[in-house]
Formats: structure tokens, sequence, C-alpha cells
């Protein structure tokens, strides 16, 4: 990286006569977000020739050609992945191979740059900032980030990643190694600028969150940058599904119907509604929970009555395709369910309700055929005492779709217990034995104000404002007892967070998205975000 | 993503290298740049980056040399690249960026990226600045232009702060307190008082009176200014005479400040309570180039005011809405909304009316509890309400409500066979912002929101985070 002394290798383009420049076309906005367009003017392509060609060819993003004619005229002398080669990024001077450049993937603009004739030693001039383009060449020679990355801003680096095409690398190398919840901290909490509540949230695949607070949704991209809000007409949004890219579906428990939501424009684009068919009185229903799968959206709706059913919902034409699992409501056995889970393996439906009342907790977990809407398994607690522990109902309970395990808190002991999905039977539980000694002196038992989440094979259980994590321990001894059965050695539990993280508030809920986990908790402004890190963060203490 | 989609779209930087290029190599502080003429061409045909660009490479040796900072240039030349302030600029004051800017002609550029109204996202405004004000009044108007400049007048004093709130000017008036403020630009306002003669145009630089506008009225008495309005073309100033028997909005144009109009002038015979109200608010409603003037009395009875649009040019009211039951408190109106918000005095609620449904025999569509419209309880006495963009901002004591509107997919209709709309309010302001003293301003100008409060010596800046800073 040298300055270029200025005019020592300008005179000596000019008594070349063949050459191939690459214009930049006039840039007409200024945002590094919109995509590049080259324009390639040959003149001549032969070296043997004097004479030059009055042929000329313009065309528009050739970098993406793939026409046998482009690959032969264009670029008749394709480097070989140990060339190397010059690039003049706004005044330096860099030098790399083609290979390099190429692991960019074939959409980079580098790749582009990589097809250039081989014959061509001049450097190509980009109009860019040269010090972060040095970054951004480290992370594509090294796949990993250099430390002169944290004299940028992670919108700055973001960019430039878009303007180059080089957008996965950089996402892979400053993503947060594999989430595991043995060795999580608080890294951030999402503030949104009002009304700073989550009633909830939805976590992505690549780490970004959508966050309803009151009547907003707030959307975070995998950076945890405020990509914008949108208000929508709900007072309280107490569910939300991402269900496109760019769309919501969102219910409210004080509100009727579920309404799905244009995350660019803002606009509410269709709203599905269930009344009751057999009550005189036509009260429209409000939506307790909302899962999906490729094609359908599922929403369990409540009427004010507590007669409920489930809607499926075509993700195309966002209509109502069917109606299952409809019931009166008149005990807790068949209250709306307040969790619903997709299960992509089997074609199932899971669904739980829980019930706190007078007596202790009550509730159901069903699991539905979503084709025929027939239930193929279901559990209700307090059972009917051929469970071993029966009087100790669950308080949550979530199912770990990797897996095919379910995992419940109990209510009283507060025991984990968990069960496979595919040898369900009368009494699948297995109850999990905690042999952390140092958990044992830390007496919060019972398991009421209990929250559990499974994500990426371990299960997360929030208890009033502690956060702990059940993992297994890999062994291939264990594997064979898998063979026979669950085993319940198999897990231990650990505190993800430490004792003052606890006090801020009862954990509300928990979800995994990408490698971070977010957690609410009730009446505390914002959202938690913990991830792994492979820095010690050693302190000095001199 | 793939970047290089097949899609027509703009700017890319690559270019190779030839004696005729349109590279150009720029030698700053013994530091070498090399960027394109296109690029240095975005920074205004007046800047010195599109004077170095000019100079053709044929002509010189070596690179076009300029004595400044090589590491504020590099931040200047990043502006121009991606149209966006590298982070390293946060590590500098801005004052030194702006001061640089001017001397590379670039400062509009700067603005643009720091203090540009389609920065401004109301749904991410945050309590951000406290501008404190010297001495011990309280603010009594406040003003903003459109890049964010903001004036405030406490006591006979007027403190302007520049676009980036970095700096800060303060003049002495002749007026005991300003009640009506306006930014003609960012060093000339329109300051006008309820107790004071004249409407005064002054030179917020110098601090000097560039133009003192009065009405002559048939009393011959002192004329007093109500409020103070203003559209691209024009300056309106309601006028109240001395003796408080007549009253009248004058037109001026905005540039060369003489009279174009005098429009609603009333005299006040006998107890005729409703030509008696001068107006005290005045919009400019530039969707149907009108001008909105409201006015509210309270009496003995209750309060009672009107809202009026009038064409300028005809000098005729187009509608007039007569407020008897739950008068405003305050009104404002949104183009973009083609919408009339106002706070009832007595419910305290926000009420729009439709521009479609102004003939109606009331318009007005209440955004809350409509049982508290008849209650005597005066609730929304001292809220204002303020529009800007599509959104409004009413103060309700010391907090901040939002409204917006919520697009739907399915529209039902109400009485007036027009489609019900939906308005939802968020509270601005996280936890620890809220409360405070009762707001006794709001203004809007460039990305940010100004607002101040009874008894508090400062103007609080309330601004989403921007790039850069």
């Amino acid at each position: 990286m040298t300055p270029i002394p200025a005019g020592s290798y300008f005179e000596l383009d000019a008594c070349r006569r063949d050459f191939i420049t690459t214009e930049r076309v006039f840039p007409s906005t200024k945002t590094n977000r919109s995509l590049p367009v080259l324009s390639l003017s040959q003149a001549s392509s032969s070296e043997a020739s004097l004479l030059p060609a009055t042929e000329q060819l313009q065309f528009f993003s050739p970098p993406l050609m793939d026409d046998e004619y482009s690959q032969n005229v264009l670029h008749p002398h394709h480097h070989q992945p140990h060339d190397r080669i010059k690039l003049n990024v706004g005044g330096k001077l860099f030098e790399t191979t083609v290979a390099t450049i190429r692991s960019g993937g074939p959409d980079s603009l580098l790749e582009a740059l990589s097809n250039r004739p081989t014959h061509d030693q001049d450097p190509v001039f980009i109009d860019r900032d040269p010090e972060i383009f040095s970054v951004l060449l480290s992370l594509l020679r090294s796949n990993r980030l250099p430390s002169t990355a944290s004299r940028f801003t992670k919108q700055e680096l973001a960019d430039e990643a878009v303007y180059y095409g080089i957008e996965s690398q950089l996402k892979a190398a400053m993503s947060p190694p594999p989430f595991t919840g043995i060795d999580a901290s608080i890294v951030t909490t999402i503030r949104p600028a009002s009304d700073g509540f989550p009633s909830a949230f939805t976590a992505g695949e690549d780490g970004s969150i959508w966050l309803a607070h009151g009547g907003q949704i707030s959307s975070y991209d995998w950076n945890l940058l405020h990509a914008g809000s949108i208000r929508t007409h709900l007072e309280v949004i107490t569910s939300i599904r991402r269900v496109y890219p760019e769309i919501a579906a969102v219910g409210s428990e004080t509100a009727a119907g579920l309404h799905f939501y244009d995350f660019s424009s803002g606009r509410n684009i269709g709203s599905i509604h269930w009344t009751d068919p057999s009550d005189p009185r036509i009260y429209k229903a409000r939506v307790n929970a909302i899962a999906d799968s490729s094609s359908s959206v599922f929403a369990s709706f409540d009427c004010p009555h507590n007669e409920n059913s489930i809607l499926v919902i075509d993700k195309s034409t966002l209509q109502i395709q069917s109606e299952f699992g409809r019931q009166r409501g008149s005990s807790a056995k068949n209250l709306v369910p307040g969790k619903l889970t997709w299960l992509p393996e089997t074609g199932l439906l899971f669904g739980s309700s829980v019930n706190c009342g007078a007596f202790g907790y009550s509730g159901y977990i069903r699991l539905w055929d979503s084709r025929s809407g027939n239930v193929v398994w279901e559990a209700n607690e307090p059972g009917s005492g051929r469970s071993s522990r029966f009087g100790d109902s669950f308080a949550d309970v979530d199912v770990d779709e990797e897996d095919s395990t379910m995992f419940k808190v109990c209510s009283k002991s507060g025991d984990l217990a968990m069960a496979d999905l595919r040898k369900l039977g009368d009494d699948p539980w297995v109850y999990l034995q905690d042999k952390n000694p140092s958990m044992m002196s830390n007496e919060s038992r019972g398991g009421g104000n209990s929250v559990i989440h499974c994500y990426r094979k371990q299960v997360f259980v929030g208890r009033e404002g502690g956060l702990e994590v059940w993992s297994t321990v890999p062994d291939r001894k264990m594997c064979t007892e898998i063979e026979n059965g669950v085993s319940e050695g198999l897990y231990r539990k650990n505190f993800v967070d430490k004792v003052e993280d606890s006090e801020r508030g009862v954990i509300e809920k928990i979800d995994g998205g990408g490698d971070r986990l977010f957690v609410s908790r009730q009446d505390v402004e914002g959202i938690e975000v913990w991830e792994c890190s492979n820095s010690s963060g050693a302190v000095s203490v001199l | 993503m793939p970047p290089l989609a097949r899609t027509a779209s703009p700017p890319f930087g690559f270019q190779q290298n030839k004696a005729e290029s349109n590279i150009v190599t720029i030698d700053v502080g013994g530091q070498l740049f090399q960027t394109t003429k296109q690029t240095l061409s975005l920074g205004g045909p007046d800047s010195l980056f599109a004077r170095v660009s000019e100079v053709p490479s044929s002509a010189q040796l070596s690179a076009p040399f300029i004595d400044r900072d090589p590491d504020l240039f590099s931040i200047f030349l990043s502006l121009l690249r991606t149209g966006n302030l590298p982070s390293k600029a946060k590590d500098l004051d801005l004052q030194d960026l702006i001061f640089e800017s001017q001397f590379y002609g670039v400062e509009p550029l700067l603005v643009n990226s720091l203090s540009n109204p389609s920065q401004f996202e109301a749904f991410n405004l945050e309590k951000s600045l406290i501008l404190p004000l010297n001495g011990r009044d309280s603010p009594s108007a406040i003003a903003t232009t459109p890049l964010g400049s903001v004036h405030v007048a406490h006591g006979s004093k007027i403190t302007s702060f520049d676009w980036s709130l970095r700096k800060k000017s303060t003049i002495l008036t002749r007026f005991n307190a300003v009640d009506s403020l306006l930014a003609i630009s960012p060093s000339v306002a329109a300051a006008g008082a309820t107790d004071f003669s004249g409407l005064q145009i002054l030179d917020l630089d110098n601090g000097f009176i560039k133009e003192t506008l009065n009405w002559e009225n048939v009393t011959r008495s002192s004329s007093t200014v109500q409020a103070i309005g203003s559209s691209p073309q024009f300056l309106f100033a309601s006028f109240e005479s001395g003796r408080r028997n007549s009253n009248c909005i004058k037109v001026y144009d905005i540039h060369t400040l003489e009279s174009v109009a005098e429009i609603g002038h009333y005299e006040i015979y006998g107890a005729e309570l409703d030509s008696a109200i001068p107006a005290t608010k005045l919009n400019w409603v530039s969707a149907s180039n009108l001008l909105m003037a409201s006015g509210s009395h309270s009496g003995p009875s209750g309060v009672s005011g009107n809202i009026k649009f009038w064409d300028i040019r005809s000098g005729n009211v187009v509608w007039e809405l007569k407020e008897k039951v739950d008068c405003f408190s305050d009104v404002t109106v949104s183009d973009n909304l083609s919408t009339i918000f106002k706070v009832g005095v007595n419910s305290g609620e926000v009420f729009y009316a439709d521009f479609r449904n102004l003939g109606a025999e009331n318009p007005w569509v209440c955004l809350g509890d409509r049982r508290k419209m008849i209650s005597g309880k005066k609730e929304g006495i001292g809220c204002k309400i303020e529009c800007h963009g599509s959104q409004v901002f009413c103060s309700k004591g010391g907090n901040i409500e939002l409204w917006s509107e919520v697009p739907m997919s399915c529209v039902k209709n109400n009485d007036d066979g027009l489609e019900e709309r939906v308005f939802r309010k968020n509270l601005m302001g996280k936890v620890k912002d809220l409360g405070g003293s009762r707001i006794t301003n709001l203004a809007f100008g460039g990305n940010k929101m100004a607002v101040t409060r009874q008894g508090q010596q400062n103007v609080e800046v309330w601004q989403s985070s921007i790039r850069g800073f």
C-alpha cells in the first residue's frame, strides 16, 4: 500500500494502442447501496495488429455475462488463480492474486475485475476509500477481519461490502461464534426510541430481530442496526411472526384479528378475522399465537366467550385455507393454545396452553396433523394419575425442532423434563437431574414464572430473573444410550447469567436467532442480546 | 443481494489509467489522493474540487497541490464518494469540519449529510441535546429553518443556533417579550409581540432592525402582532389595534417586504364577539393555496373560536369553522394528510377534520374519548399541536404524543360517506425522558425537533441518530 507517484505509469499508457477501458459510469446517485454498472469499451484486442479496430462494443453489466460470446471475445485469456493482479483504490496500489479476489464469490465486483485479460498490466482504478478496501482485502485473504476494522463502524463496513459485492463474506466474519449457552454474555440492549417495553418479538435466521413494542414494530438488521419502525393500528401487539422477509403477521390479545403488515411501505396489507359461527353474538376473535410453515400461517383465535380454533392461512393469497382444533374453551383442557410451533420434518403443528389458577397450573400439549387437523397426540396436566409426577403440572413447554424433543418445566418442583417426539406414549417424560453442585445451594425452587426455549440443541430456562441453560455433553458412550432411549444423565445445567443480571426483572420471553439469544424482561425497557465471544476480555488491573 | 444484478443503476468507480482518462491525482498536504472527475464534480460547480478537476491533466506534470490537512480532505473525499460521512469524522470536532468545508466550498454537502430534512425519522427521535440559554428568562417563542437552524426568543433577547447547533449568537430586541417569531432565513427573522407595536424584521447576525412593518388602522392607535406565518412567497402577520377594536391580516412579499394585500379586516361594532377575535395562528396550506387563520376567545360562557381559510388573491373566506363546543386549544394543518388537527380545550383529546369534509356540520372526528368533549374541565389548556411531514405531534403537559396514520387495506366508510381513517398515537421518548415541565413550544427543522418547556432556560433537541455523528 504505497502512494503512486503521479505520472509514473500514466505516461506509459499514452503510447499503448491496445487497451480495454473499463470506464466509470457517471454516478447519478450517491448512495453506495445502488448497484454498479460497467461499461466496457474495447478498441482492439489484438496485440499483433497495429491498426486500431473501429468496432466499439458497448454494453452494460458485463460481469454477469455468462454467454460464450462474451467469454471468448472479451476475455480471451483467463487469469490463472495464482496470477497476480494490481488494483489502484483511491490512489493506493494493492497487489493480490486472482484466487483471493475470486473468493468474493461469482457476484462480486472484484470477481468481475479478475476476468480482465492477462496482457493488460495496468492496475484497475477503483474510486473508493483505500483504508476500508484494505480491511476488506484482508477479509478476502484470510476470511477474518483484521483489527484495523475497528476503526470503522459496522454500518460503514457493511455499506462498503455491499459496494464490492462481498456482503456474505463480511457477514460470516462479523457474526459472533456459534451460540452456546455455557459461554455467553450480554453484549448490548436494544432500546427503541419510544414505547420501549417489548410486547412481542421474533428473531430471524441471520440474527436480525423484529420487535413489537406497543403498537409499533421496529426492525433491527443482522448488525443490530435500526432498520426502521412502523406503526400498526393495534394498541398492543402480543404476537408477531415474520412470514415473509418484509411481511409480519401480528395479533393482539386486546383487539380482534390477525393482521399482515408490509414493512417496506408500512401498510396493512390484509386482515383475517374469525367468528364463532354457532354463537349468536358476533364477537370477532383475538389471536393468541402465530406459527408458519413454508406455505401456510397458523394462528390460534380465541373469542371473548373462550370458543377457540386454529386457522390455516395460505401464505400466497393471505386467505383462510382451513380450520381445525375448534373447541369450547369451557375448561383448562380446551382453552386456546398460547404457543404454536410448526415441526417441518413431520408436518405436525405443536401447540400448548397453560393456565394458572387458584389450584395451581393446568394445561395441555397437543400435536395436530396440519393436513387432516386431527390430534395425533395430546397430554393434559394435571393428568389422570398415570404420570409419575402427578400434581406437578408444567409451567411452560417448548419443542426442539432439530432434535424432535420436547421439554417442559414443572410448576411445583421446577424440574425439567424431556420427551422424545418419536416415542410418545402415555407418559413419555424423562426428568432431568440437576447434578451441578453449585446449583443445588441456590434454592429457587418452584417453576412458577418460568419460561423455556429450545435453541441450537440447548434448553434455556428463565426462572424469575435467572437464565439457565441445559446442554448435552458430547460423548460417544452416551450416544449408545440414546439408541436405547433418552438418558437423563445427558444434560448439564448451568447459569448463563450472573446474579446481577437476574436482578433486572422477571424474564418474559426468550428467542434465539442467528448466533444470538434475545431476552425480554417484564416492565424493563429494551431487549437484551446475548452472544458468545472468543476474545478473552482480559481486564488489566495495573 | 447480488450486487451486480442486471439492473440499470449507476455509480461505479473503476477505470483504467489513460492520458485522456478522467482520473485526477491531487496532492493534499503531501499525501497523494486519486479519484475521478465525476466524483469531484459532485462537490458542486463552485467548489474547490470542481476547479481541481477542470485542470487538464496534460497541462501539468505534477499533481495539483492543496496546502491543507490530508486527514480532513480524506473525509470530504469519502463524503463525495459515498454520500455519507465516514466514522473517522466522529473523532473530530464538527466545527473543524464546517470550517474546512467552507474552505473547499462544500458546506452544503456537509449540511445535507448531517441535517437533511429527509433524515427526519419521527419514530426514531430521541432526546439528544440540551441547548442552554443564558440569563433567567424562559423561552417564549421558537423558530426553525428547513436545514435546522434554531432561533429562540427569551425575554427581550433572541438567541440563534446554527444548523449544526454548535455555534450561537444572541441579540437584543426592543420587545419586552417576543410572542411570535418566524425564521425567514438563517440570519433573518420576523418578530412580534402582543404588547408592542409593529412587526420587526431583524437581522440576527448584526442585531439591527431591518424594517418595522405597521398596520395603519382606523383608530390610529398602535398595532400589535398576534401571529406570524409564511408561504414560499408571502409573509403574513395578524395585527390587532392597540385599542383592541379592530384586527386584520396583512400579506407582505417575503423577499421585498412590500405590502401585498390586507385581508380579513374586522372592525368591532357592538357585541359581536366573533369578529373581535384576531387570528393567533397562521398556517399556509400549500396544497390548496389557502391561508388557515385561527383564533379563540375565552369568555364567561366558555371558549369559542373560529378557523378560517382565506384565499389570498380574492381576499375571501373559502371555509369557516366556528368552534362552540370543545373549542380548540391549538390547531394545525397537514398538507400531506389533507387534514386539520386540533386539541379540544375541554376534552384535551385530539380531533381531525378531513379537507373533503369541511362543509359538514361537524367535521371533527375525535381520536380519543368522545365523552370528555362536554366536560367543563379544560384539560386541553396549554396543549400544543404541530404537523411535520405526515406526522402530528401533540404536547400534553410535559409529554409529547406522536400521531400517525396507519394505511389500512380494507376501509370502512363512516356516516359522511368518507372512509374511516386510522390514526394511532405513541408517547415519545424512553421512560427517563417522560414527564418534565409543561411544553410551551414545538418546532421542526432539518432532522430534528426543538422543544421548550415552562420555566426551563434551555431548548431540548430531539434527533434520530445520524451516521458519522
